[in-house]
């Protein structure tokens, strides 16, 4: 069985950053891994999802319409755009409820959903979600708000919603930023452990 | 930041991007040189060469365009060293005058050209061009890869038909194949050998008629020794009555939708490898005793047009489909081959209605690309707005700066082609009286700027010529320029001064302005409007998001900019017309977010009372 895992965020907050985690840590496990990484206008704060299959044998980069099996969104409403992949039978949300207001509605005064709103948008479609306000809790507790993609990952293997083993995550840490990769572990234990 | 993985051991599995095992591919033939000019979705294969090209031994480097880089491969390759450009699809148009030539007195050392398209246009504005029509133009043999392991492998092959053949060979890739990532098996690096030695060839080089037509006969006979040499590459899958020819990225979606497709039962599928030539003996066989063909293919009928025309001859009652069930337009997914593929194989059509009509009704707010916060070029947009009004014609360019093409600058009308900006607006001046202002970026100057400039000159036309100079090819990733501090090598080099350029071509009215500094902007462009000269107004400031980059390597961070509480009067001006991604409005209240501020501190010039003011330090590192 494949497992698919969509990645959603605000270019500049670690979606490429976090693709690369968990294909690398789903290769040191064996695995078949695809996927996709859009590049270019996703750093000009545009909203860009990349995959990322693991399994036996994966054939398309891209997952399949309504078949993903967890969707890691680093803005709330980037989690719900991308809910076409997302089927209420096998899919799981874990969101960063850190907004990013969009230029666009900010001058065309459109109305940036509330939380609540959201949620009411995702559980449709959602089998299980968990909203947390990672990059925020990152900023006060770890100095860094951009440590919360990293957080993140933790809470996912901890919860099991991301398959992964914790050594094989740490072991894609080493590997990605091989020169500091301390601050990266930290992060990703802080996620493993932390408690609400 | 160099992937570790690309330099890895042989018989390692690692993941890589397409693109990535493209470089990867390169290095196992023993490549000695590479020369690229950056385009996405081809990028990351120059990206990936120049971070490893010491480790690995070979020459790199960001040529000043892409004929310039072909120019350089062929050159090596000219002396019988391995040599790979990388382009996106548009810079092929670019380079082709120079390709169309070398394919018929071939090359010594294996040359090889990936070049990339990009349907619906992830990274490209201005046409879904369909690449394979050059191949067929130009006979050029093309290789097509349909994941990132075979981007490696037949990276590799590339080299090795273009040096046995004598050709330059095309491996022609789409973004869902260079920006997918896929498990590779690594295979051995041999040395490169980095040095040649250029042998005089009359009979190859010496192209006068009637020697072209000579050359012209050498190369019909080497596509055709091709197109039996490598019919092995293209695999037959399946047995039936029902046949699909496919290749690329449609191939990766039809295995994926194989179960909801009653598992492809009675269906015989013919994966195509090399798609120029295509060989006639492989399709010949796989026609006979079809009753139809499904043709799956992005873009053109390319493949089907060549389908339908052997048809004729071997099985003219077979039924062929192709773009009368699927697009010419955009890109397809497993949805889209399922859906055009379900009805003529019995199978269900895949249900989305619930998905569409849910996503219809919540009308979530649009999240388009924008201009960084802390952007140059919105400052400088900003200025020349406020200065020229809003009937001045923009000639647009392209790089970074198109996104001033978005609400609220709408400040470039066209956008056509690289260094096309200068050639239009000077067309323009020809029939009217209009006032024209350029923007042009710098990389994008150095690029295919400079002749239109110098035609500027020569006829006497007198539009306002920004030339937005932030220091390196921004867009792509900040790769370097002549007018950079750095090489692709990552050595220093002096800058190539774009004053002192443009100086050179008799152009005396040049004003150099710190594009962080409205004042500085505003009076020389009311300077510029004001003069009956042709005017360039450089202005300079590094991209943000490349300084920052270099800011936090060192623990730095940008300081940030607050507005003051109680003097804000809620004129919007930051708000509405500045529109720096950094501040918010809601409700009643204006303020800029501190995470997402880079502190250029322009929005504080920008407010007309005075609202906005330097936060306080957070860290002593900060600038």
């Amino acid at each position: 069985m494949t497992y698919n895992v969509l990645i959603a965020g605000v270019g500049g907050e670690g979606v490429l950053f976090t693709s690369v985690i968990v294909a690398r840590a789903a290769n040191f496990e064996g695995f078949d891994v695809r996927g996709t990484q859009l590049h270019g206008l996703a750093q000009r704060g545009g909203a860009i999802p990349t995959h990322v299959r693991f399994g036996k044998a994966v054939d398309s980069p891209l997952i399949p319409r309504a078949q993903a099996d967890l969707i890691f969104a680093l803005e709330p409403l980037e989690a719900a755009r991308f809910c076409y992949f997302a089927h209420k039978d096998r899919t799981n949300f874990i969101v960063d409820t850190y907004p990013v207001k969009p230029v666009y509605a900010n001058l065309f005064d459109k109305e940036y959903p509330t939380y609540e709103k959201i949620k009411q948008m995702i559980s449709p479609f959602a089998k299980n979600f968990v909203f947390i306000d990672a990059s925020h809790i990152c900023d006060q507790k770890l100095g860094d708000p951009l440590d919360g993609n990293t957080m993140m990952l933790g809470l996912a293997v901890a919860s099991g919603m991301l398959p992964l083993k914790k050594e094989s995550i740490i072991e894609a840490i080493k590997r990605t930023v091989p020169k500091d990769p301390e601050k990266d572990i930290k992060a990703f234990r802080f996620g493993l452990e932390y408690k609400e | 930041m160099a992937n570790p993985d690309l330099m890895e051991k042989e018989g390692k599995k690692v993941v890589l991007l397409g693109n990535e095992a493209i470089a990867r591919g390169a290095i196992e033939a023993g490549m000695g040189l590479s020369a690229c000019y950056p385009g996405t979705p081809s990028s990351e294969v120059g990206i990936a060469l120049s971070a490893i090209a010491k480790q690995a031994g070979f020459y790199f480097e960001w040529s000043t365009n892409e004929k310039v880089a072909y120019e350089v491969a062929a050159g090596a390759a000219f002396s019988g060293v391995r040599a790979l450009t990388a382009m996106k699809h548009f810079g092929l148009n670019v380079a082709i005058d120079s390709v169309m030539p070398t394919i018929y007195t071939g090359v010594k050392g294996g040359l090889v050209i990936m070049v990339s398209d990009d349907p619906l246009g992830h990274s490209s504005a201005q046409s879904e061009q369909d690449t394979r029509f050059y191949a067929r133009m130009g006979l050029i043999p093309t290789l097509e890869p349909t994941n990132a392991q075979e981007c490696k492998d037949l990276t590799k092959l590339a080299f090795e038909i273009s040096e046995k053949h004598r050709i330059p060979v095309m491996l022609r890739t789409t973004t869902m194949v260079s920006h997918s990532i896929g498990t590779v098996k690594l295979g051995k690096i041999p040395q490169p050998k980095t040095k040649g030695n250029f042998v005089k060839d009359p009979e190859s080089f010496y192209c006068l008629p009637p020697a072209l037509q000579q050359l012209h006969e050498r190369l019909n006979k080497k596509i055709d020794t091709i197109e039996l040499a490598y019919d092995y590459l293209n695999r037959i899958e399946g047995e039936g009555k029902i046949g699909i020819i496919t290749s690329g990225v449609s191939y990766q979606y039809l295995k994926e939708v194989k179960k909801d497709l009653n598992g492809l039962k009675g269906v015989k599928i013919a994966k195509l490898v090399m798609t120029y030539p295509i060989s006639r003996s492989f399709v010949t066989k796989f026609l006979k005793g079809l009753d139809r063909v499904f043709v799956l293919e992005e873009l053109e009928p390319v493949v089907e047009q060549f389908v339908r025309a052997l048809a004729k001859d071997v099985n003219p009652r077979t039924e062929i489909h192709g773009k009368d069930i699927l697009s010419r337009i955009g890109e397809y997914n497993p949805e889209t081959i399922q859906s055009a593929l379900a009805p003529f194989l019995k199978a269900k059509k895949p249900d989305f209605s619930m998905h569409e009509a849910y996503l219809k009704k919540i009308d979530l707010p649009a999240r388009k690309a924008v201009l960084c916060p802390g952007c140059p070029h919105r400052s400088t947009f900003y200025a020349v707005k406020k200065v020229m009004g809003d009937q001045t014609v923009w000639s647009g360019d392209i790089g970074c700066y198109v996104l001033g093409i978005q609400e609220p600058y709408k400040m470039e009308d066209f956008i056509v082609s690289m260094g096309s900006s200068i050639g239009l607006a000077h067309g323009i001046q020809k029939v009217s009286d209009q006032k024209v202002v350029v923007f042009i970026g710098d990389s994008t100057f150095f690029h295919a700027g400079m002749p239109p400039l110098v035609n500027s000159v020569a006829h006497g036309t007198k539009p306002i010529i920004v030339i937005l100079d932030n220091g390196v090819t921004a867009m792509t990733g900040h790769q370097p320029h002549p007018g950079s501090d750095f090489t692709g090598m990552g050595d220093k080099k002096e800058p190539i001064k774009i004053e002192d350029v443009v100086r050179s071509f008799g152009i005396a009215n040049i004003k150099i302005v710190n594009a962080f500094s409205q004042k500085e902007l505003q009076a020389a462009i009311k300077e510029m409007s004001a003069s009956d000269k042709l005017g360039v107004i450089i202005s300079r400031g590094l991209c943000r998001l490349y300084m920052r980059r270099l800011l936090r390597k060192q623990g730095g961070e940008f300081s940030k900019f607050q507005v003051a509480p109680g003097k804000c009067k809620k004129c919007l001006t930051c708000v509405k017309q500045f529109a720096c991604p950094a501040i918010m409005h809601e409700g009643d209240k204006v303020y800029i977010r501190e995470d997402l501020c880079w502190g250029c501190g322009v929005c504080a010039q920008v407010c007309p009372v005075g609202a906005i003011i330097p936060a306080a330090r957070r860290k002593k590192n900060d600038v």
